[in-house]
């Protein structure tokens, strides 16, 4: 199962990084093989919209899960129509988060942790 | 002649020196390109004859006929779509009304509809002002598409007076780039003066002619007025601060209401920048 | 961790007055200074600069000399930025928007969207706190997407130092750099003026505010030069449930503190010094809450 954690940096070692749509890299651990890869987040710096592009890059990397400190109601949106789970609240460190997922500690978010964000609430 | 009334730095009196040149000019078109935040009708208080809404074509999607339309989000280049297998989320604040989507999307799968940004309206004060403003809808980014259509109706015929937003990005350049002349209106402080050097730096990209009104006259020091002696920048007229005037703008009130000799002071403007100019 | 931006819609009502304040008062936090076009905090927080970055703004499309003068290009381009008067096609890089359609169109590729350097931005340490803080090229576009480049440089230095607080100074009116600005914060405060051109800016940008759901907060600057005014917005504030944490006196000494590069707040005397202690003590209260 792949696994897609927000990260400040491209090791295990780099801290979970809380935003979703703006953190510099993405994680992407698999379970099965325990390996890992770093990919950087080439939408963060777009204006508005950074969280549906980073929704739509792990939807297409088939992500079963994403762990992150919080997400946006953009971010939520797309991952929720992608039957994506969803772990927000994390911190540490990737290889605590990963870890923490593996003991079944972490609980699924039901709703977007962050209330104003641009974009949301007009989607047709 | 077309003059513009701009300030890199917000607050400085750009409206209060517009809506006084064309009091001075008394037959003028007048325009008020701070679409964001349009306040020059507060003073010139304009009989408003017509509205126009001001669109662009936004897109959506035939999502029932099954069609793939993940193209549409790979070029957006806004971010303003995401495509999860059949579904198509759209945010509408993000799109700048391209058409790209409909361009590279399944055929006839994408439509569009006219969406509002904003409105202009046109008026009237006498004894012989046209009035132009446009007003950006609050939570749309398309400013300088609003000011396109206040760029459409102006009119090179007669003299018009431009009342600019502040900065020095795309918005001011939207407003000041057809003039033969441009004030620039700015307090004597180091704020000012910093934010003055950027829009010269503005003018003189665009080769326009400018020149300065201190206003506020009083609250700093005289490096704006040395830099303009030291640089041979015209230093049009400075206006002292005062609480009075304070006042009465607060209550919509102009130069002129507060001291009418700033109307025959303006008019000398005026033909000091007719002569410049010609 | 919290953001504040502080916003104003009309210039000038004193926006940077209350956020230097705030940045000289608060603990365990950072400064972003969001007007790139007009910045002004740097003058009154002689930051150093740490570090220096280049920003590379929005695409504009560029057409090179392999263009057949089809003109396909000129007819689907939206935004008005492609001619071919002079039997030449020229695309104007101001109203040009980036969006692809006559790169996409171009049956010889001979258009292509390039990125050019607009501006810089710089990480600074100042007397209170780090402070991020720009500098777009004069007539420049993207103004917004260099607000989000400083803003996204601040919040990675914030989460990494675990600060409090980040305090936002904003651009006047109600625009893409605007928006860049209060896009994902928690608290906006509207520093307003009682003045008619204030009032009806004020209810403007309410209006972005509350599109965005952000939770706002008023400050009236000046409020006892027309008091009438002032109970107007506090009417209008007390109709749409928005509290006024603060009411500041017109002072003639804040001018000219500021023009000194002082801090009013350092002026004892100043009763809009005293005002606005008060409205940092009542910001407080909110954020530790």
């Amino acid at each position: 199962m792949k696994l897609c954690i927000t990260s400040t940096g491209t090791s295990l070692d780099s801290n979970v990084d809380q935003r979703f749509g703006r953190c510099p890299y993405f994680i992407m651990y698999d379970s099965d093989s325990d390996t890992f890869e770093s990919i950087e987040n080439a939408s963060r710096e777009a204006m508005g919209g950074a969280g549906i592009q980073a929704g739509q890059l792990i939807a297409s990397k088939n992500a079963g899960a994403v762990i992150t400190g919080n997400f946006g109601p953009n971010a939520f949106r797309v991952l929720q129509a992608a039957k994506i789970k969803m772990y927000s609240g994390v911190s540490g460190t990737v290889r605590e988060a990963i870890e923490k997922y593996k003991n079944g500690q972490l609980t699924e978010t039901s709703a977007p942790d962050v209330g104003s964000h641009y974009g949301m609430g007009r989607s047709s | 002649m077309i003059i513009s009334v701009a300030s890199g730095k917000g607050g400085t009196g750009k409206t209060t020196v517009a809506v006084c040149l064309a009091l001075a000019a008394e037959y003028c078109q007048f325009i008020d390109y701070d679409v964001e935040a349009p306040n020059a009708d507060i003073f010139l208080k304009p009989e408003i004859k017509n509205i126009k809404k001001v669109t662009i074509k936004q897109p959506y999607f035939l999502t029932g006929t099954g069609m793939d339309f993940s193209k549409c989000a790979q070029f957006c280049h806004y971010n303003a779509l995401a495509v999860i297998g059949s579904e198509v989320i759209f945010y509408p604040e993000l799109c700048h009304g391209c058409g790209g989507c409909i361009l590279v999307g399944p055929e006839g799968a994408v439509r569009e509809k006219d969406v509002d940004v904003g409105e202009v309206a046109k008026g009237f004060t006498g004894p012989g002002i046209d009035f132009l403003k446009g007003n950006l809808t609050p939570g749309s980014m398309r400013t300088t598409t609003v000011q396109g259509e206040l760029e459409k109706m102006l009119n090179k015929k007669e003299l018009v007076i431009i009342d600019s937003p502040p900065g020095n990005s795309c918005s001011m350049v939207m407003s000041v780039k057809n003039s033969d002349y441009c004030i620039l209106v700015t307090e004597p402080t180091p704020y000012g003066f910093n934010d003055l050097v950027i829009s010269m730096e503005v003018l003189d990209g665009l080769k326009i002619d400018y020149g300065v009104i201190i206003n506020r006259d009083g609250i700093g020091d005289s490096s704006v007025e040395d830099y303009c002696r030291d640089k041979n920048i015209k230093l049009l007229i400075k206006i002292p601060n005062s609480i009075e005037i304070a006042k009465c703008y607060s209550k919509g009130g102009t130069l002129v209401d507060y001291d009418m000799s700033y109307k025959v002071k303006f008019q000398n403007i005026l033909k000091e920048i007719e002569n410049l100019v010609f | 961790m919290k953001q504040i931006t502080i916003i104003s819609g009309k210039g000038g009502t004193g926006k940077t007055t209350i956020a230097s304040s705030f940045i000289k008062m608060a603990h365990d936090h950072m400064a972003v200074d969001a007007d790139v076009d007009a910045a002004n905090l740097h003058i009154l927080l002689n930051p150093l600069v740490e570090k220096k970055e280049d920003f590379i703004g929005g695409a504009v499309a560029v057409v090179n000399e392999d263009c057949i003068n089809c003109g396909k290009c000129e007819e689907l381009c939206r935004f008005d930025a492609i001619s071919n008067s002079t039997m030449d096609i020229k695309i104007d890089s101001l109203k040009c928007e980036g969006c692809g359609v006559c790169e996409y169109i171009c049956p010889v590729s001979a258009i292509e969207l390039k990125k050019d350097k607009q501006g810089e931005f710089y990480t600074s340490n100042t007397d209170f706190c780090k402070l991020i803080h720009a500098r777009l090229n004069p007539g420049a576009e993207n103004s917004g997407l260099l607000v989000t480049r400083v803003r996204n440089t601040a919040e990675d230095i914030a989460y990494a130092q675990n600060k409090k607080l980040i305090i936002i100074d904003g651009a006047p009116g109600i625009g893409c750099p605007v928006i860049a600005s209060l896009n994902g914060v928690d608290y906006a405060l509207i520093v307003t003026e009682p003045t008619l051109s204030g009032i009806s800016d004020f209810k403007k940008i309410y209006d972005v505010a509350k599109f965005f759901n952000i939770k706002t907060f008023v400050c009236i600057n000046k409020y006892d030069i027309n008091l009438n005014n002032t109970a107007e917005i506090e009417r209008f504030c007390t109709l749409k449930n928005i509290e006024v944490i603060g009411k500041v006196s017109y002072d003639e000494n804040v001018p000219k503190y500021l023009a000194q590069k002082k801090f009013i707040i350092d002026n004892l005397d100043s009763p809009a010094a005293g005002d606005i202690k008060k409205l940092w003590e009542k910001f407080e209260e909110t954020l530790y809450s």
